[in-house]
């Protein structure tokens, strides 16, 4: 039947996972007010954290557990400094990333004398993850349009002034979204680990960005933005069947490109909030 | 309130302020641009810290620490620039924060049955499911007063509300104002047109320069008398412009110009016109039909699907608001915080904005003329007399007519051929109006062409030498000074040319 087989289709799913989780995540906290590019190195951080309790444990439950709770604390310091002392939100986010790129070096040479990859560790089976992302997007989709807490969400990043006047804690709001992002990018980053079995420093290769990309495509939306991952992860797929028929090295190049031009199209149309990346600052006196 | 103090840098913004508001009155409040009523105001709902002074909310003294603890006091507050979501619906920016529950979810009907029933209490007609930028100002306004309303407000702070409203808008503003004090509900009228708090108030108190200069009853008041009270001097609240004569060259000459709005519907639809030296051409018509497209069209700011734009012999059709500069067209534009100042940068930034790049200013590209800027400011600031914290103070600080009095300085002393204004005066303090006026007929005695857009018809009578009707997007008619009565305009503003047979 060639390329396009019923498995092509169900692997771009599980290659869509990592992506509209952080696509997800990205879009709680820029729906806030706040930008994290920081999202890469937050999953490969929940990827790394999840191989290191694997390994040591041997429990993939407790894995899962240390993936997310390292997410959401990077989640939380990229809060700290991007809400709270009001510095750039990219910058910020960048430098998570950066920290991130160093310990995961540090870490596996420490702990296995290898340079960026480990030994194979014990995993869960990754459909469970693709189910909970898939329920999580769902669930994100009514709470965000349908109930109060979503409402505040959403006045918090089109109108921080108008939510406070309601009695809105602009601050803590935009923590506990920023703490969310980060806590979904760490299960990202577990999904990428009991995916392939083992860490490797590369294994996020820009999925995050391909994340935010999601969410610009399916314009904070969470499940339109789950299809935009789901065209990502179908593209992925399908790249690597055509690896078969020409060199990997343009085959791999596929998904970005798409994301640039799918971007192009999008960036322009999207209903971006209008808080998005300002600092908050009270009306003092 | 008693012996209210709010000190901010470089101004005592209230300085000791008593004022009280008894249930079932409308209390004016009136006072020049920066006499502090929206600091006050802003203290009773929260939004500051008094340095000093104490509040009483129905004979308890209290500290209202957020704008949220006001709220549940029962005060609410209606600001001059709204606070509204404008992309989310009437009932969400209605609900947020207090919102009615199913189970885990916004229930959205019983929000929409408390909707109906306000607006069928107080005759605020709104669709609880637009979206808010859909909506005209005086809808949005509407909106704020309901959403207060919901929240349980029984003092109502209304900043200037009548500033955005057309005429008919103003009355049914007043019938709601009524409705709440029959209720025996209290509220805050802050204006500066002194017939409508003569109109409509019961007390009415006096603000200058920070201190409270007096309370009196309506009855007893009369506009000179607040006039004099707000400024400290008399003044008029008419000019006669003198006659001057015009040397028929034509300076702003608009052909068949046609633009769309936002949405894409075409409003502006083959207008003429021209503007000659010496003249004043006054624009009137009801908000809505096209009076702001066909200036941002003429000013370079929106792109005109077909006709010409001309300042003298130039052609300028489409051109950049810089190039049109260039030529001696000037525009004062409506919305002074969208395109006439950046707020975040400082009064002397702001001074020089659009001209920043002049020799005068600027060294090459890359470098400013700092003291020179300054200096500029400085007159600028003296000659125009607007009252600043400082000159490296962020614009966000002027008082609402002290930013229009800056846009207004920067403008006319380019010494401009055009001019281009859009309600010059609304939110002006009657001293800052005289003002506009005197300036406006200063730069016609010089030679300048005026092409001035008003909804306030007494304004456009007085000043315009000609006044062309706007309707639907057409010039309908254009009239001399002295040609038509206020009823004949209001009129042809109303229902266009089939008015007057
Ligand atoms: N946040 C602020 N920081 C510094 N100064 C301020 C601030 N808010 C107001 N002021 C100053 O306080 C003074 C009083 O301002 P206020 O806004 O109360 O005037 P107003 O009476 O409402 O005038 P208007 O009729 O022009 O609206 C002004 O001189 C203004 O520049
Ligand atoms: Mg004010």
């Amino acid at each position: 039947m060639g390329i396009l087989s019923l498995n092509l289709f169900i692997s771009a799913l599980r290659l869509a996972t990592p992506i509209a989780l952080v696509a997800l995540g990205e879009t709680y906290s820029e729906r806030a007010g706040v930008i994290n590019v920081g999202v890469e190195g937050m999953a490969l951080a929940g990827a790394l954290s999840c191989a290191i309790v694997a390994y040591f444990t041997g429990s993939p439950a407790l894995a899962l557990i240390a993936a997310i709770g390292i997410g959401a604390s990077l989640g939380a310091l990229h809060a700290v400094w991007s809400v709270y002392l009001r510095a750039d939100h990219v910058v910020s986010g960048a430098a998570v990333n950066l920290l991130v790129t160093g310990f995961a070096l540090f870490l596996t040479r420490v702990i296995w004398g290898w340079r960026g990859t480990s030994p194979s560790a014990p995993t869960m089976n990754a459909w469970i993850l693709v189910g909970v992302g898939v329920f999580l997007i769902a669930l994100s989709q009514v709470y965000i349009f349908r109930t109060p807490w979503g409402l505040r969400l959403r006045v918090v990043g089109e109108h921080p002034r108008a939510a406070d006047t309601a009695g809105i804690n602009v601050y803590r709001t935009r923590l506990f979204y920023t703490v969310l992002n980060g806590a979904l990018c760490g299960l990202a980053g577990a999904f990428l680990f009991n995916n392939l079995g083992r860490f490797t420093d590369g294994m996020v290769g820009g999925r995050g960005f391909i994340g935010i990309a999601a969410m610009v495509v399916g314009n904070y939306r969470p499940l339109p933005a789950l299809l935009a991952a789901y065209l990502f992860g179908f593209v992925d797929a399908l790249q690597m069947r055509l690896q078969e028929y020409i060199p990997s090295q343009f085959s791999l190049m596929l998904p970005y490109i798409l994301t640039v031009i799918v971007l192009a199209g999008f960036l322009g149309r999207a209903q971006v909030p209008k808080a998005l990346g300002k600092p908050y600052i009270k009306e003092q006196g | 309130m008693e012996g209210i103090v709010k000190r901010f840098p470089g101004v005592l913004a209230n300085a000791g302020i008593d004022f009280s508001l008894s249930w079932g009155e409308v209390h004016g409040l009136l006072g020049e641009n920066g006499a502090g009523k929206t600091v006050l105001m802003s203290i009773l709902y929260g939004l500051y810290q008094p340095d000093q002074g104490r509040i009483f909310v129905r004979g308890k003294e209290t500290r209202i620490r957020s704008p949220h603890v006001a709220i549940q006091l029962g005060i609410g507050m209606v600001h001059q620039h709204f606070m509204l979501v404008p992309r989310l619906t009437v009932l969400e920016n209605m609900a947020v924060g207090w919102e009615p529950r199913l189970g885990p979810l916004l229930d959205r009907r019983a929000m929409r049955e408390k909707i109906e029933a306000l607006v069928e209490e107080y005759g605020l007609e709104v669709d609880p499911d637009a979206k808010v930028e859909e909506l005209s100002v005086g809808e949005q306004q509407r909106v704020e007063i309901l959403k207060a309303l919901y929240r349980g407000a029984e003092v109502l702070i209304l900043d200037e509300p009548t500033a955005v409203l057309v005429e008919q808008e103003v009355e049914a503003l007043f019938s709601t104002i009524r409705t709440l004090k029959e209720q025996g509900k209290a509220v805050v009228f802050i204006t500066h047109k002194l017939h409508e708090a003569l109109e409509i108030c019961d007390r009415i108190t006096v603000l200058r320069k920070g201190k409270n200069v007096g309370t009196l009853s309506a009855s007893e008041a009369t506009e000179e008398g607040l006039a004099e009270m707000m400024v400290g001097r008399e003044v008029v609240f008419t000019v006669s412009p003198e006659p001057v004569k015009s040397e028929g060259r034509v300076l702003l000459s608009v052909e068949d110009l046609s633009a769309r709005d936002d949405r894409g519907v075409p409003v502006v639809r083959g207008v003429s016109l021209q503007v000659y030296d010496h003249e004043i051409l006054g624009i009137a018509g009801v908000q809505g039909n096209g009076q702001k497209e066909l200036v941002e069209a003429i000013a370079g700011l929106r792109r005109p699907t077909s006709g010409r734009v001309k300042v003298g012999e130039h052609d300028v059709t489409g051109r950049s608001p810089h190039t049109l500069a260039s030529r001696g067209l000037v525009h004062i534009p409506e919305d002074r915080h969208l395109r006439g100042l950046i707020l975040t940068f400082s009064v002397e930034e702001n001074a020089v904005l659009g001209r920043h790049r002049e020799p005068r200013f600027a060294l090459g590209p890359w470098a400013q003329r700092r003291s020179a800027i300054r200096a500029h400011a400085q007159e600028l600031v003296r000659r125009f007399s607007v009252s600043v914290p400082g000159l490296s103070a962020p614009a966000r600080t002027l008082s609402g007519g002290n930013q229009q009095r800056l846009i207004l300085a920067r403008e006319l002393s380019r010494a401009p051929q055009v001019v281009l204004a859009v309600q010059p005066t609304r939110g002006l303090d009657v001293g800052g109006m005289e003002f506009v006026w005197e300036q406006f007929l200063k730069a016609r005695k010089e030679g300048a062409g005026i092409l001035l857009v008003s909804m306030d018809l007494d304004e456009v009578m007085m000043l315009a030498d000609r006044i062309a009707v706007m309707y639907q997007g057409e010039i309908v008619a254009v009239l001399r000074r002295g040609e038509a009565t206020k009823r004949e305009l209001g009129l042809l503003m109303l229902r266009g040319k089939g008015a007057v047979d």
